[in-house]
């Protein structure tokens, strides 16, 4: 592919070898994930329920996604809860690991504490959760006398999401903290010295030393973390199974309990499909101004 | 000289894991020249009935070798199988939608000429026929085991209280009103697990709905605007006698709740009561049918097949699977899994009942039973989380509202079969 | 702020020390104060371990929805259920399991992503074609699973790694977005200077990466080996569906055996989440250290 676009320029050796470093990560990706997405595509434009014999249906399937109100509304939560998750555990992630970057005490054992909701099974954030929402935050909430939490926001169709939410930022935060925390190795105590001697505060020194500097860093993060949240489905699953109501059905929920428990694997690989080129695009976007920002300094 | 000593390594560790993970997974289908018989079934929670019975199958059988499995979420893994076509041979499932796809893909074997169809009860073959899609020619199912729904309650309660059981709709709002006054609470409800909801709507359906409604629906014939009017407006009127929000609870609260003696009743089917009695193992629960109607006669058992055989098409011998088949549906068998499931036989016969379905026993013997009715809805129109929905709703036309959204998913999901039956009955004429 | 970048990549002698605060005496207040919202903000984590942990030690008669009597000691204390728990799983044959296929994964996660981050990160700013295999390999990340589910079942089968190693090649797949990712992007922070010194004593470009770079990035391999770790080590549905039909089983697999469609048990499932933590923590506090110390290491042996 290479050297038939640069036919003028020969490809030096140094190039010859990075080709070929690349090459089994790219084979390896081709394989099982390109080959597959190809296969679901073209699943896409049958009504084959995963089994047996199916036949094609043109363009059925995504016509009946743009006129589909659940479909249309499982967007809707999933852009709602992965702007704020994206904001929310971002913002977390880089105080936390700048906190548990400094010289305090008991900072291994903090460190590894964090990490902890990460790893906690669903089964058990489901439980513990819900139990949190449904008995201890009613029960205070009562005793206070703070009307709107006085019922378990798990049970309300408007802020359900908000529940979730919580408990994805929760888990998710102790991932890009460790990005975050890795990050900040890479600043060297030189600067802020240098910045120190200049008398330049904390924010200042944060906004344009630690800041430019941990760009890469925070670019990654945002993309990691919007996938996260973008593809949220454990926390519906252990937490509301998309209800109540069916306001908390996320795409990915629709993809997975409709195609594969359900019958509609053709119908929600076309769902599958415009959800991928939609977040591509998105993150294609983003990438874009960020690798600009990133030049720019 | 590192290079490649590094390249060596990476390809040595791949090797190696590759040679280790590919061994033992082999699986030779026949042993010593014995015809192994596989069989998948999807219950995990039947996994010590169903090893005492392929011990003993094994025991008694020179050559043959059944080898059965119990798989967690047995469904994906069947699913999983079907596309590598790792067929078992014979698969035990539940009688709901995914039988009747299943079924539509064509994937099972004809059973007529078992012997032991003629000994299953009646009212489950006829549960197992309406399945069909498409009316087929042929058995492709034999019931096994069966579930009821319909009301448990705390037996030690009523006892105590002088409750006595309702058997028409008026007496049994009439009950819960009295357990009202009392300080107690008659029902509760785990509408947090939206699953949940079905126990009610199914248990109301039997009783007030057609059975076939479905394919009544599919062929044109009526609406669920008409045939669940009744079912919606009964279903609704529960809420007054169960815990405000009930969508906070799960089915896992509930059962703990109705364990510990909060509430009187609890509105679901026999296979909550091993979860119940794990919280409270002394407690004396016992049930009886949903008095959905105002004559006592027009009541029926919600009761559907929770385990059926089928064999698979695939299936190289026949007879093998048959003779499995065959013990299987020996009384012993049977009553193997009865009392380690507390499920209803399909096998006409004399079996020990589990206690907790004393108060269901009359109907049951007289056959007065009819299937979960969300044995016919797709999955992927998710009715309970309609009914979730509607329960929630307090608008003054929220019946109408929901019903009507019923009718227009219905269609919706169900396009390509609606579309199947009309050509199958154009066929016909 | 090109000013800074020059500063580094110009004197790759100087030692570069981990971000420290410097004045110690003004920041001993602000030290305290942050420990102690730190150690705050814990209670999020204490309280649901906390629930977990009793959970696990009670037996299921005593579970109940009153708040009091679910926050309260368990009578008798006894390890019974992790016992038992051990018992259902299977547990040191899931463990194996489990710790072969997440460790062959990390394994070559770090040497493929890594040669891939590499060659990626230092070619794309130079040849449109690397930039636009960076995109695409990016882009696999937003693909649903539940969409390649099926069609990887059937490759598999075909393939014939329907089985623990094809579910290690899956995870290297799966985990490829993120950490190519995160080596290209730490690439940007590690000058240009030693590999140009190396190639200028005339090694190649494979030679110098194994010698210079793949030992530079220690901290970015600990990080990349903990979050393929965190990825794979829960994970049910890949092994589900692609070892379905193999009596082969891993611990979260294993731990399928406590919910049921009508019943969980989770006194014995707590238990067993629990002990199913332990390797998992103590793999990322040993990886902790490498990724903290990892940077000074590497700037001091160039």
């Amino acid at each position: 592919m290479k050297s038939n676009r640069k036919i003028r320029k020969p490809i030096s050796n140094k190039t010859k070898t990075l080709l070929l470093m690349l090459l089994p990560a790219l084979l390896l990706f081709v394989l099982f994930n390109t080959i597959p997405l190809i296969t679901g595509a073209f699943y896409s434009f049958t009504n084959y329920r995963g089994y047996g014999s199916y036949d094609f249906v043109g363009f059925r399937n995504f016509s009946d996604l743009f006129r589909d109100i659940r479909v249309g509304k499982s967007y809707l939560f999933t852009f709602k809860y992965a702007i704020a998750g994206t904001i929310l555990v971002n913002v977390i992630s880089l105080l936390l690991a700048m906190g548990l970057n400094s010289k305090i005490k008991f900072k291994s054992t903090l460190r590894g504490m964090y990490f902890l909701p990460n790893i906690l099974g669903g089964l058990v954030v489901g439980y513990i959760f819900s139990f949190i929402f449904t008995y201890i935050i009613p029960t205070a909430a009562k005793a206070l006398n703070i009307d709107f939490l006085s019922n378990s926001i798990l049970a309300s169709e408007r802020w359900a999401w908000v529940g979730v939410l919580i408990v994805g930022v929760w888990q998710t935060v102790a991932m890009n903290t460790i990005i975050y925390i890795s990050g900040l190795q890479t600043i060297p105590a030189d600067i802020y010295e240098a910045s120190a001697i200049d008398g330049a505060g904390k924010w200042c020194t944060f906004k344009k030393l630690t800041l430019p500097l941990l760009l890469p860093f925070i670019s990654t993060n945002l993309i990691l973390s919007t996938k996260n949240m973008l593809m949220v489905f454990d926390q519906i699953i252990s937490l509301t199974k998309g209800g109540p109501a069916q306001s908390t059905e996320s795409i990915s929920y629709l993809i997975y309990r409709n195609g594969m428990e359900g019958g509609q694997f053709g119908f929600q690989s076309a769902n599958a499909v415009v959800f991928f080129i939609l977040i591509v695009t998105i993150s294609v976007v983003q990438l874009v101004i960020t690798s600009k920002k990133e030049e720019q300094l | 000289m590192k290079k490649s000593r590094i390249t060596a390594l990476a390809i040595s560790i791949l090797t190696a894991s590759s040679a280790v993970l590919s061994t033992g997974c082999s699986i030779n289908n026949s042993r010593e020249g014995k015809t192994v018989v596989k069989m998948l079934q999807y219950k995990p929670e039947a996994v010590a009935a169903f090893e005492e019975i392929e011990k003993r199958f094994n025991e008694t059988h020179d050559d043959i070798v059944l080898q059965i499995s119990s798989p967690n979420e047995a469904m994906i893994v069947l699913k999983t199988r079907l596309i590598k076509e790792d067929y078992p041979d014979i698969v035990g499932i539940g009688g709901d939608i995914d039988y009747s796809n299943f079924l539509d893909a064509g994937l099972f074997m004809d059973l007529s000429d078992f012997e032991g169809t003629e000994d299953i009860k009646p009212s489950y073959m006829q549960i197992e026929k309406d399945l069909e899609f498409i009316p087929q020619d042929g058995i492709y199912a034999l019931p096994y085991a069966a579930n009821c729904a319909g009301i448990l309650y705390n037996k030690d309660m009523f006892e105590e209280n002088g409750w006595e059981i309702p058997e028409t709709w008026t007496e049994f709002i009439a009950l819960c009103e009295t357990i009202k006054s009392s300080g107690r609470q008659p029902l509760y409800f785990g509408f947090k697990d939206i699953w949940t909801t079905l126990a009610p709507w199914n248990a109301l359906a039997v009783g007030l709905a057609d059975a076939d409604i479905c394919s009544q629906v599919n062929a044109g014939k009526t609406t669920f605007t008409e045939g669940y009017a009744e079912v919606a407006d009964k279903i609704k009127l529960l809420l007054d006698y169960a815990e405000p929000n009930p969508y906070a609870y799960s089915y896992n609260d509930a059962c703990t709740a109705f364990a510990r003696g909060e509430s009187a009743m609890f509105v679901i089917g026999s296979y909550a009561v091993p979860q119940i009695l794990s919280v409270e193992p002394d407690m004396n629960i016992d049930s009886f049918t949903f008095p959905a109607n105002e004559n006592e006669s027009d009541n029926v058992l919600n009761s559907g097949i929770d385990l059926q055989f089928s064999v698979m098409k695939e299936c190289e011998n026949k007879e093998a699977a048959y003779e499995v088949l065959k013990f299987l549906y020996e009384d012993e068998t049977i009553q193997i899994y009865l009392d380690n499931q507390n499920a209803v036989p399909c096998k006409k016969g004399d079996f020990k009942l589990p206690s907790m379905l004393d108060g269901m026993k009359p109907y049951i013997e007289a056959d007065r039973m009819s299937d979960f009715h969300d044995h016919y809805y797709p999955r992927e129109m998710c009715a309970e989380a309609l009914i979730q929905t509607y329960l929630m709703d307090k608008n003054d036309n929220s019946a109408e509202v929901f019903l009507n959204r019923f009718d227009k998913e219905w269609a919706r999901y169900n396009r390509d079969l609606i579309e199947k039956v009309k050509k199958y009955e154009e066929g016909l004429k | 702020m090109s000013s800074e970048k020059s500063f580094v990549s110009k004197a790759p002698d100087i030692r570069i020390k981990p971000a420290k605060e410097i004045k110690k005496d003004k920041d001993g207040k602000s030290k305290i104060l942050l420990t102690i919202v730190l150690i705050l903000g814990c209670i999020t984590i204490l309280f649901p371990l906390y629930m977990t942990v009793i959970i696990a030690l009670k037996s299921p008669s005593e579970m109940t929805n009153d708040i009091t009597g679910a926050l309260s000691f368990p009578k008798i204390l006894s390890l019974e259920n992790f016992a038992e728990a051990m018992r259902v799983t299977n547990f040191w044959h899931s463990l194996g399991n489990s710790l072969l296929i997440t460790g062959s994964a990390i394994v070559i996660s770090l040497a493929v992503h890594s040669m891939a981050g590499y060659a990626i990160g230092r070619s794309m700013a130079k040849h449109k074609g690397f930039k636009f295999i960076y995109f695409y390999i990016v882009s696999g990340m937003f693909v649903p699973f539940a969409i390649l589910m099926m069609p990887l079942v059937k490759e598999t089968a075909v393939m014939q790694i329907d089985n623990m190693f094809g579910v290690i090649l899956l995870y290297v797949v799966f985990y490829m977005p993120m950490n190519v990712m995160l080596y290209s992007g730490y690439l940007k922070n590690i000058p240009l200077a030693m590999e140009e010194a190396a190639e200028m004593d005339g090694a190649s470009t494979w030679k110098t990466y194994w010698k210079i770079i793949f030992p530079m990035m220690k901290p970015m391999h600990a990080t990349v080996a903990v979050l393929t770790a965190l990825g794979t080590w829960n994970d049910v549905m890949t092994p589900l569906v692609i070892m379905s039909g193999s009596d082969k089983t891993t611990l979260p697999l294993a731990q399928l055996n406590f919910q049921t469609q009508f019943g969980t048990n989770y006194n014995l499932a707590f238990a067993s989440y629990l002990l199913a933590l332990i390797p998992i923590l103590i793999f990322y506090i040993i990886c902790q250290k490498q990724i903290i110390g990892g940077i000074a290491n590497g700037a001091v042996k160039g």
